[in-house]
């Protein structure tokens, strides 16, 4: 049985790359017989290389892609620079969750609302008498720079996250001991032990941000550039285009997004390689010790002359929440008013129906989705324990390092290949596809944590495997279930590309519907969406940590804490056993 | 160089860890610090090494060369301190750990070059190129003591420095240890709770610390 279940998500997680990449190869030379185009040629690529301001937006969507990864990640090293092991890294690090669940779409609507030149943020600037006039735009600006640092905050907090196992697995508090030991002060310390340690285990999180920054479509359409957009964007109107004899130019563009991500994946982990392997000279040099008879010292000063780093990535996603229920209650907001001068419910009842049933359907397909991988993950990591085989890492991490467009664009070629209109079901396994691997990562931890003699002990007392399983080991695992499904629903209900291209437009969400509107004239509607858009995953968080609470009260465990206090280390004796 | 301590107590919110302790160490001998476990041993190390936690509270005075430490960063108290855990950096491999000791007055080549030579009078040249997992505990130790002893520090904290090491290998390791601290001229306190532990001829400070050191082992016992 769990065998089954293990080949059945095999075969559901791996064979969707083979249509998807033949599905973007084969109509790229021209040949799709059901359309009439039967001889291969190269014509698709030759339109694609013609296309004006093509290069100008593949450097776009290089320099908002990586520039945003990057940003990220010096983000993520100050703060953790600044807060881990410090009293004020438990605020920080349960600020996470909330950040983590706002999804991107809602992030970036509630972005423009607060940053366009008549947003809320210029309001302010007003307020306090300054003249925003030709002030620089960071909404759809041309050079991406608004997209770079929207993505770049969205990201922080799931690099950070990341970091926390990571982190937890090098004696972060010991090596900098020694490193302070030998004269190395705070910051270096960070730089030449902590840092050479950190990256490489960060890989597969910075590759996933990287990836997704560089072949966003919602984010892009909301607060990109226009006029060239990011390549996306192109690939993305190229596939929307109704002449459906023009589909290989966009199947080559699938292509062409591939080979962009596939590279910069490469060329983040060549850079990688050579400031942390080739070049180690700067690693060894040594401490830059300032004179030590210096006794006025900066130990003591240094909390209060810190700079909050983190404060940027509570207080925008903060501030953007309000904007967008000022908004949606709004009737009429001129432009240098701080707050609506009327406000109304007429545009939350107008949308009431509608917004009924566009919640109905992300929630459908959320719980669809999300339950069916959870049994899956189950089962995988069940047959991973019982026969020390489980799913190869690179499958998993696949579809979070492929551009979403060029695998769904291959799926989608594909389905038309099938009879009937299984929109719907075409949907909900799409999502499934995507919310696998997260909810998978998510119990892997927990999974591998369980000692398995509690098990080998229930079954010396009499249990059959079954009964095992339900008495012993879900109680003590199911707050990590939980948690795990909320992070699925999530990534389900964030979902926009696999619902508006395998639904092929007739199945919508509030996500899909929170995109379309965001380009609409008006704000009010917009807001309600995004809103709405935003809460939803929220809500379903906040069910599973309460659910988590309530599952734990019956295990008195008391969690593994991390050590806080820097004495420990030393203080921390070995146990002689 | 001479480590001393005065009149120095810890105590958390309510109550002291111990008496006030009065020791002083001289350049290249070994003060050795004994006590049952829990009793504060490794918080006094981690305050005079600067780590202390700030759930507790120091009083008293800790000077190295007359100069005070108390508020002074733990980088810049050139006070070098060595675990049980050998804690050698695991993205280096064995000759960067040693160069990573080195002072910045050492430059470009010359940190090899420095790094090779202190292998080679360890007798230990052929593991330069290995990683720190690549190599024996006993090694390891050898390898963490003198990347310490290269960052020329002014004294020397020895946290059960031999605890994690199999009998073997510890008396030979705590030859090798004091015979370099003797080399090196600088004074260290060791805490431990293993009476062979105990150099010949070095000073012992047995728990409660409030009575003045006593000389070594045979008069104790």
């Amino acid at each position: 049985m769990i065998r089954l279940l293990y080949l059945f998500t095999l075969a559901l997680c791996a064979l969707p790359f083979v249509p998807g990449i033949l599905g973007i190869i084969i109509p790229a030379f021209s040949w799709l017989p059901s359309l009439g185009l039967t001889t291969p040629n190269l014509s698709a690529f030759a339109a694609v290389a013609q296309w004006p301001g093509l290069t100008q937006s593949i450097w776009l969507t290089l320099f908002t892609g990586l520039g945003s990864t990057g940003v990220a990640i010096l983000f993520c090293f100050l703060i953790l620079k600044q807060y881990w092991n410090s009293p004020r890294w438990q605020h920080v690090e349960h600020s996470l969750s909330p950040m983590l669940a706002m999804p991107h779409v809602a992030f970036a609507i509630g972005f423009t609302f607060t940053f366009s030149p008549a947003g809320w943020f210029y309001r302010l600037l007003e307020s306090i008498g300054f003249d925003t006039n030709g002030l620089f735009s960071l909404i759809k600006d041309q050079y991406g720079i608004g997209l770079l640092l929207a993505l770049a905050i969205k990201e922080t907090p799931f690099l950070l996250l990341m970091s926390i196992s990571v982190l937890q697995q090098i004696k972060v508090n010991s090596l900098q001991a020694v490193a302070s030991g030998l004269g190395y002060n705070h910051n270096e310390s960070w730089l030449k032990v902590i840092l050479p340690q950190w990256l490489p285990g960060m890989r597969l999180p910075i590759f996933a941000v990287a990836a997704y920054g560089l072949s966003v479509v919602d984010v892009s359409l909301i607060l990109g550039p226009t006029r060239p957009p990011t390549f996306s964007i192109l690939v993305w109107q190229w596939f929307n285009e109704p002449e459906l004899t023009l589909l290989p130019r966009a199947a080559v563009g699938a292509i062409v997004l591939l080979a962009i991500a596939l590279l910069s994946l490469g060329i983040i982990r060549v850079a990688e390689w050579y400031l942390l392997q080739y070049c180690r000279q700067w690693q060894i040099n040594g401490p830059s010790r300032v004179r030590s008879n210096d006794s006025t010292n900066m130990s003591l000063l240094r909390p209060k002359r810190h700079f909050p780093s983190y404060a940027p990535f509570v207080l925008i996603p903060v501030l953007v929440i309000p904007v967008l229920v000022l908004w949606s209650f709004a009737q009429r907001w001129r432009f240098p008013d701080l707050l609506p001068s009327r406000y109304s419910l007429r545009f939350w009842q107008q949308e009431s129906l509608s917004l009924f049933e566009l919640a109905a359907n992300s929630i459908s397909l959320a719980l669809a989705s999300s339950l069916c991988s959870l049994i899956l993950a189950v089962a995988c990591l069940e047959y991973r324990q019982q026969y020390q085989r489980g799913i190869p890492n690179w499958l998993i991490a696949l579809p979070m390092v492929l551009p979403q467009l060029s695998l769904l664009f291959g799926i989608q070629i594909t389905t038309f290949f099938i009879p009937g209109q299984w929109y719907w079901f075409w949907v909900a396994w799409s999502h499934l596809f995507f919310v696998f691997p997260y909810l998978y990562l998510a119990l892997d931890g927990p999974w591998r944590n369980y000692d398995i003699r509690l098990d080998q002990s229930a079954r010396s007392l009499g249990l059959n495997g079954w009964q095992t399983w339900w008495r012993v080991k879900r109680p003590l695992l199911l707050p990590a279930i939980w948690l795990g499904f909320a992070v699925g629903i999530s990534v389900s209900l964030a979902q926009y590309l696999p619902t508006q291209m395998l639904g092929a437009g007739r199945i919508s969400t509030l996500t899909t519907e929170a995109v379309a509107l965001s380009s609409g004239q008006d704000r009010r509607v917009s807001a309600i969406y995004g809103l709405l858009q935003g809460v939803l995953p929220f809500i379903f968080f906040t069910m599973a940590i309460a659910a988590n609470r309530y599952s734990a009260r019956f295990t008195r465990r008391t969690q593994q804490q991390r050590r806080e206090s820097p004495d420990d280390i030393i203080c921390g004796k070995p146990h002689f056993k | 160089m001479t480590l001393s301590v005065e009149n120095l107590t810890l105590s958390n919110n309510e109550q002291h860890l111990f008496q006030p302790v009065n020791f002083t160490v001289e350049p290249g001998n070994v003060l050795t610090l004994m006590g049952p476990s829990g009793c504060g041993k490794s918080t006094l190390l981690s305050a005079i090494a600067g780590h202390l936690s700030p759930v507790f509270l120091l009083e008293g005075t800790i000077s190295l060369n007359g100069l005070s430490m108390i508020e002074m960063a733990p980088d810049q108290r050139r006070i070098g301190i060595l675990f049980q855990d050998d804690l050698l950096f695991p993205h280096l491999n064995i000759w960067e750990n040693l160069a990573f000791g080195l002072p910045k007055t050492i430059r470009g080549t010359a940190r090899k070059e420095k790094a090779i030579a202190t292998l080679q009078q360890i007798g230990l040249r052929e593991l330069a190129g290995k990683m720190p997992t690549e190599i024996s505990g006993g090694q390891r130790a050898r390898i963490s003591l003198m990347r310490m002893l290269l960052s020329e520090p002014h004294a020397v904290l020895l946290d059960e420095p031999f605890s994690k090491l199999d009998k073997a290998l510890r008396s030979e390791f705590r030859d090798f240890v004091f015979e370099q601290i003797r080399q090196q001229q600088v004074p260290a306190l060791m805490v431990t709770h293993d009476d062979d532990d105990i150099p010949d001829g070095g000073s012992v400070l047995r728990w409660p610390w409030a009575e003045s050191p006593q000389e070594g082992r045979g008069l104790l016992c």
